[in-house]
């Protein structure tokens, strides 16, 4: 029996209240609070589920606080699958009562992210912004480069390539140095690499996180579509990786299955290649594990592997807890986004020994989070194609 | 609300519908009913919360994390909930004398690790170290398997700041060895919320040993691991952890996270010594040796930490384990005589039988202290009465065996009618002297530990969504 | 243990072990009707490491049961003439506490006859439990006034293979030691393990042939501070070249580094009060365990949380029958 917000009772009941998924979710660590927990998460959407408590704004909030980053799924024994319970929860919930809020919504995801150069030319309108000083730093955009945004990516569009880049839409707008690197990388270790052409940019993550559903399955099929055959689908960004890993279950098709199988991290591709030779710098670099690499994909494992040759690596103390990026997150819930960040800037500093560290991060929302806190956050592609020998 | 606004900060304090249904119970099974909730941060704002409660006439009920597995930190008789989560700093550590300060909210892992750095860790480390507060630890005296030979919670609190049920506050106990007059520390470490709320507690941190061995024993019968259990303890070895997994368990935890475990055994030992090389070599050779006498198909010294941490990992996971084959599980958390190990454990088995349930057995052998969970699908109908049944006949085979009731999880709601079982009227009416000592108006934590004479129906005796 | 349930306000009671503490936090006033309990071993079983006694069976007879087995219990009182019963009562731990605890720690299950006649068990015979609340850790340290203690259960631990007490500059060094005590002229420090291990921390240190001694009078008290300060506490207590001879007499003293007990012993009662005063300028306290001067009430310091107290004996003893004048509400109570 299932309520108005349609989740699977089965999923919903799995939960058995232990609580030791609490100290993994950022949103609880920072206000101590259930409703700001997955045990109170789910609690609230069986209340609503059961007909016990209202969809009121409460509910909303306390949905809408959460940051999708699946430390919980992660952390919890009975194996809840939260990330689909909070998908379909927001899903569920009726469009939201501002219309300004609706507006911009409908901007922000049926019209700029989709269309690539609707995208680039906003960050244009951006990067104004910034030398005009008229953006305000606490907007959580990154320093926009105008060389590097200005210089096209070297990497051929289609064809038959060992391997596809995929670029994205913010990122290959925002970091698209980092695609430089990753392709370097690649093609160093003897690979041809391709990327996909810019109409299929956008991997429909964060429409999923949104709860619009819809868009992002047709999101996801222009992005099969625009890399056929049975190449690897290399992808530089956490947040991208694991949406494209779940195109299987969100299609549900066979084709969309298949896919899914050839996606891979950055560096989850590179550690099953022979390694490029690297310099050893013997520089320190604190890792630190977007949460859709470490709690979903669960190939944190890799960033490692392919840094250590040359990079003295650190750990923090936190158990991969959230920056507090999380897709759009640090825009629409900017007061917790920043308070979680400055748990995790302290794990960072107290990992290095209370300096401002070097941080290899694989996902461009946590780099975009932490550079705007002033880290020197780099993604590992960066940081392998800095010490690439000749 | 305005008065405990007031007094903990706008925004610190609620009656939201969804909000208060959160807090309406902890891991157990029973459910209550909160009348506000507030999270203070600091002593004083605690103390002001209790006072605005009682001025208004209502109880109070302190909550940690909500781990708790005996209705401890759920409301009864609406109370006001105070929440100790925003008050989750260490305010002070020596190294030298191996004290540190806590806030009450600080999770017990945390502190663990905030303290690594200078060679200590603090010792009792229950399965849920990672999510549990000390506040709620020092609540329930918390246990964990390397309590074993360091001793529960009470042993390692040198000292309490509470915050009284009539809003006053004290400090109980000292970092000085002894203080003057009754051992008021003592009392309060265990008593569930029921004495006052600690605001700061000072904890005695352990130097970390120099040496570890964890052993991993096999056996063809779980009697045969039993007496082994016995028989280690016999020669005159206290091992820091010793822990049983049954083979139902042991099966479960490999298909989870692959610790290593044989999958063929029927029973399996996790061992760990440490302290000296000398004794801790000497120690590994007389478990072995007892392990073989009684008969263990395996005797293996994990070669290195990594195996050493996966090992436990096996052991940590085994409630996870069980919650992904089984939708429900009921549990319980009685200890008896060593001694008794082997005939209390085929009594389980045997009553299990009886009422045609799955019973699987992952639990702190060392001590004595069962966790026989029985395994059902709640969606299968009157499984509920002869699971309730079975637990009751179990509980009632430890007690026959000399045993207790609760070694580690409380007795909270879950266990308060029970208590007659194990203690006379006498006894429960001391007990309750003692608590109105402590709180003569029943406002701290009302209903729960000691049975009342008034049963309002508060408590469902079946609850729903079981797990324990 | 025949005493009849008697509410008669006039009939006090005071429970008696061996006298080997009998001035701790007393004595009661003359008088009482004195009640003993009974004397042996009532269950004992090896391999559970719990050792069952009737409350006026001696140190000296359960160690001697325990060491059949190679086991013990560290409640190391003072005199091996002292009734389990007493030490309990008087809750004063040995110099082993560092390594195994305060006596508190050893006790799981106590039955005691309350101040109003009824006998009460706390506490359960198993090495683990939390049922209930706590009686034996309220009733350690009570000095007979929240009742007359029948019989106790006692956790075992293993006789440790070697036992040594060593001696030298660093003591620190070792790894959990059982003991360390210093007396201002030397640290010693005890070692307790497999031979190979005590004698690989014992290098580097001198082997003593006999156990320190903790010093001795007609006054003796316990000091109780902070470890942090225990050092500058003992120091203090040794006078000065400079004080006069007028100046009250010498303070011998014994203290357990890592504990923070100090163990005093005078000669004279001014002596014994200048050292209380030494504890309570390094913000700790001294309970007088022998002598003393008249107006000595035992602590020499306000009872913390004085009234809880108050109520929590009352909630036993309603009628203030057992031991009445004995602390710790003594003064208040007689
Ligand atoms: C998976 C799992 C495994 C577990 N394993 C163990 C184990 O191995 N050993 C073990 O002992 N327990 C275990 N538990 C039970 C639970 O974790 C402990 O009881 C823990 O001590 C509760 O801490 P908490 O912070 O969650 O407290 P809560 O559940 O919030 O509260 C527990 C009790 O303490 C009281 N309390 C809380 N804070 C304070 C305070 N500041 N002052 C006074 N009273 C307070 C509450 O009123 C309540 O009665 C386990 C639980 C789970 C879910
Ligand atoms: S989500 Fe998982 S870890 Fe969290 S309370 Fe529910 S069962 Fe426990
Ligand atoms: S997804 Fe992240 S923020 Fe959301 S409930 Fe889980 S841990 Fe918390």
């Amino acid at each position: 029996m299932s309520g108005p917000l349609h989740l699977d009772p089965d999923t919903l009941n799995a939960c058995v209240s232990c609580g030791l998924c609490l100290p993994h979710c950022p949103t609880y660590r920072v206000t101590g609070r259930e409703i700001a927990s997955p045990r109170g998460r789910i609690a609230a959407m069986r209340a609503v589920e059961t007909g016990a408590v209202p969809i009121d704004t409460e509910f909303r909030a306390a949905m809408e606080e959460c940051v999708s980053c699946r430390g919980c799924e992660a952390a919890c024994p009975s194996g809840v699958q939260f990330g689909s319970l909070m998908e379909g929860t927001r899903a569920a919930l009726p469009a939201p009562p501002s219309r300004l809020r609706r507006w911009a919504e409908w901007l922000g995801y049926r019209v700029v992210l989709p269309h690539h150069r609707l995208l680039l030319a906003t960050t244009w309108f951006a990067w104004l912004g910034q030398k005009l000083r008229l953006v305000p730093a606490r907007f959580g955009l990154p320093r926009l480069s105008a060389r590097s945004m200005f210089r096209p990516l070297a990497v051929p569009v289609g064809g038959t390539p060992d391997a596809w880049l995929f670029t994205g839409c913010v990122m290959d707008a925002w970091l698209r140095d980092t695609h430089r690197s990753a392709a370097r990388v690649m093609a160093a270790t003897g690979t041809a690499v391709s990327r996909p052409p810019s109409s299929a940019a956008c991997c429909g993550a964060l429409h999923l996180h949104a709860g619009r559903e819809e868009e992002a399955r047709s999101l996801a099929r222009r992005v099969i579509a625009s890399m056929p055959g049975d190449a690897p689908v290399v992808v530089d960004s956490a947040g991208c990786g694991l949406a494209m890993k779940e195109y299987g279950v969100l299609l549900d098709t066979p084709a969309a299955r298949a896919f899914s199988a050839r996606v891979a991290d950055f560096s989850e591709w590179l550690v099953r290649r022979p390694l490029p030779k690297m310099r050893a710098t013997g520089v320190r670099v604190v890792v630190q594990d977007p949460c859709h690499l470490r709690h979903v994909q669960k190939v944190h494992g890799a960033v490692r592997n392919v840094l250590a040759p040359a990079y003295e690596l650190v750990e923090t103390a936190d158990d991969g807890l959230c920056c507090g990026a999380g897709g759009a997150y640090s825009v629409l819930q900017p007061e917790l986004s920043q308070r979680i960040l400055a748990r995790k800037l302290d794990a960072l500093r107290s990992a290095a020994g209370r300096v401002d560290p070097i941080v290899a991060s694989a996902n461009p929302g946590c780099m975009v989070q932490l550079r705007g806190a002033g880290i020197d956050a780099r993604h590992p592609a960066d940081l392998i194609a800095e010490v690439l020998d000749g | 609300m305005t008065d405990l606004r007031a007094c903990v900060g706008e925004g610190r304090a609620s009656d939201e519908p969804l909000e208060l249904a959160l807090y309406a119970r902890d891991a157990g099974v029973a459910v209550g009913r909160a009348d506000a909730v507030c999270f203070p941060g600091s002593g004083a704002e605690i103390a002001a919360a209790v006072r605005v409660a009682r001025r208004h006439g209502r109880p109070f009920v302190a909550r940690g994390s909500g781990t708790g597995l005996a209705g401890g930190s759920t409301p009864l008789g609406d109370p006001v909930v105070i929440v100790t989560t925003q008050m989750n700093r260490v305010l002070e550590v020596d190294a030298q004398t191996c004290v540190a300060w806590v806030e009450p909210g600080v999770l017990n892992l945390d502190l663990s690790r905030e303290v690594a750095p200078l060679g200590l860790h603090y010792a009792p480390d229950p399965s849920s170290q990672q999510a549990c507060t000390i506040g709620g630890n020092v609540g329930t005296n918390a246990g964990g398997p390397h309590c074993l030979s360091e001793g529960v919670t009470s042993a390692h609190i040198l000292a309490v700041d509470v915050v009284l049920p009539d809003g006053t506050e004290a400090r109980l106990g000292s970092l000085a060895p002894d203080a003057p007059g009754y051992d008021l520390r003592g009392c309060f470490v265990g008593s569930e919320g029921t004495m006052g709320i600690a605001t700061r507690i000072a904890v005695r941190l352990t130097p970390d040993p120099p040496c570890v061995a964890t052993i991993l024993c096999a056996f063809d019968s779980v009697e045969a691991a039993a007496a082994t259990v016995s028989g280690v303890i016999a020669a005159g070895v206290l091992p820091a952890a010793l822990e049983m997994m049954d083979a139902r368990i042991t099966q479960a935890v490999e298909d989870f996270v692959g610790a290593g475990y044989p999958r063929d055994a029927q029973a399996v030992l996790l061992v760990e010594v440490d302290g000296l090389e000398g004794g801790v070599a000497t120690q590994v050779d007389a478990i072995s040796s007892v392990a073989r006498t009684n008969g263990a198909t395996l005797v293996r010294v994990a070669a290195d930490d990594a195996e050493r941490a996966l090992l436990w990992k096996g052991r940590k996971s085994a409630f996870g384990a069980i919650a992904r084959i089984a939708p429900d599980y009921y549990l319980h958390d009685a200890v008896v005589p060593r001694t008794k190990l082997v005939d209390v454990l085929r009594r389980v088995y045997e009553i299990a039988d009886a009422h045609e349930l799955i019973v699987m057995n992952v639990f702190h052998a060392g001590d004595g202290n069962l966790h026989p969970l029985l395994v059902f699908d709640r969606r299968e109908p009157g499984i509920w009465d002869r699971v309730y049944a079975a637990g009751t006949e179990i509980l009632d085979a430890c007690l026959d065996a000399g045993g207790v009731l609760t070694g580690e999880h409380g007795v909270g709601i879950e266990k308060r009618d029970l208590m007659a079982r194990m203690f006379s009227v006498d006894d429960l009416d001391a007990q309750a002297r003692l608590r109105d000592a402590f709180d003569p108006d029943g406002a701290a934590n009302p209903q729960k530990v000691l049975p009342s004479g008034s049963r309002c129906g508060e408590l469902q005796r079946v609850p729903d969504g079981t797990w324990i | 243990m025949t005493t009849p349930p008697d509410t008669n306000r006039a009939l006090d009671i005071a429970p008696v072990g061996a006298r080997t503490h009998w001035e701790v936090g007393g004595p009661p006033v003359a008088g009482a009707t004195e009640v003993r309990a009974p004397v042996g071993v009532l269950a004992y079983e090896p391999a559970d490491m719990t050792i069952t006694v009737g409350a006026g069976t001696t140190f000296d007879e359960l160690d001697r049961v325990l060491a059949e087995q190679g086991q013990q219990c560290a409640l190391d009182p003072r005199s091996r003439a002292a009734t389990v019963g007493g030490i309990l009562a008087c809750g004063l731990s040995g110099p082993r506490r560092l390594r195994h605890g305060p006596v508190r720690d050893h006790v799981l299950e106590v039955r005691f006859e309350t101040g109003d006649g009824r006998l009460v068990k706390g506490g359960g015979p198993t090495v683990k439990n939390v049922t209930g609340y706590d009686l034996p850790r309220l009733f350690v340290g009570s000095l007979g006034t929240i009742g007359v203690l029948h019989q106790a259960t006692l956790r075992c631990r293993p006789r440790p293979v070697r036992s040594q007490w060593f001696t030298g500059v660093d003591t620190a060094r070792a790894f959990r030691p059982a003991a360390r005590l210093w007396d201002g002229r030397r640290e010693a420090v005890l070692l307790e393990g497999v031979d190979v291990d005590v004698e690989a921390e014992g290098r580097g240190l001198a082997a003593l042939a006999a156990p320190p001694r903790f010093p001795d009078g007609p006054h003796r008290g316990r000091i109780s501070v902070a470890p942090g300060a225990v050092r500058a506490c003992a120091a203090a207590l040794t006078r000065t070249p400079s004080e006069s001879a007028s100046a009250p007499g010498e303070v011998r003293w014994c203290a357990e580094l890592g504990v923070g007990t100090i163990h005093v012993a005078a000669d004279d009662a001014a002596a014994l009060a200048r050292a209380r005063s030494v504890a309570h300028a390094h913000g700790g306290w001294m309970l007088r365990e022998a002598g003393g001067s008249a107006a000595d009430d035992g602590y020499g310091c306000a009872l913390p949380n004085a009234a809880l107290m108050r109520r929590v004996k009352d909630a036993f003893d309603p009628a203030g029958k057992l031991n009445r004048g004995r602390l710790p509400l003594g003064a208040v109570h007689a």
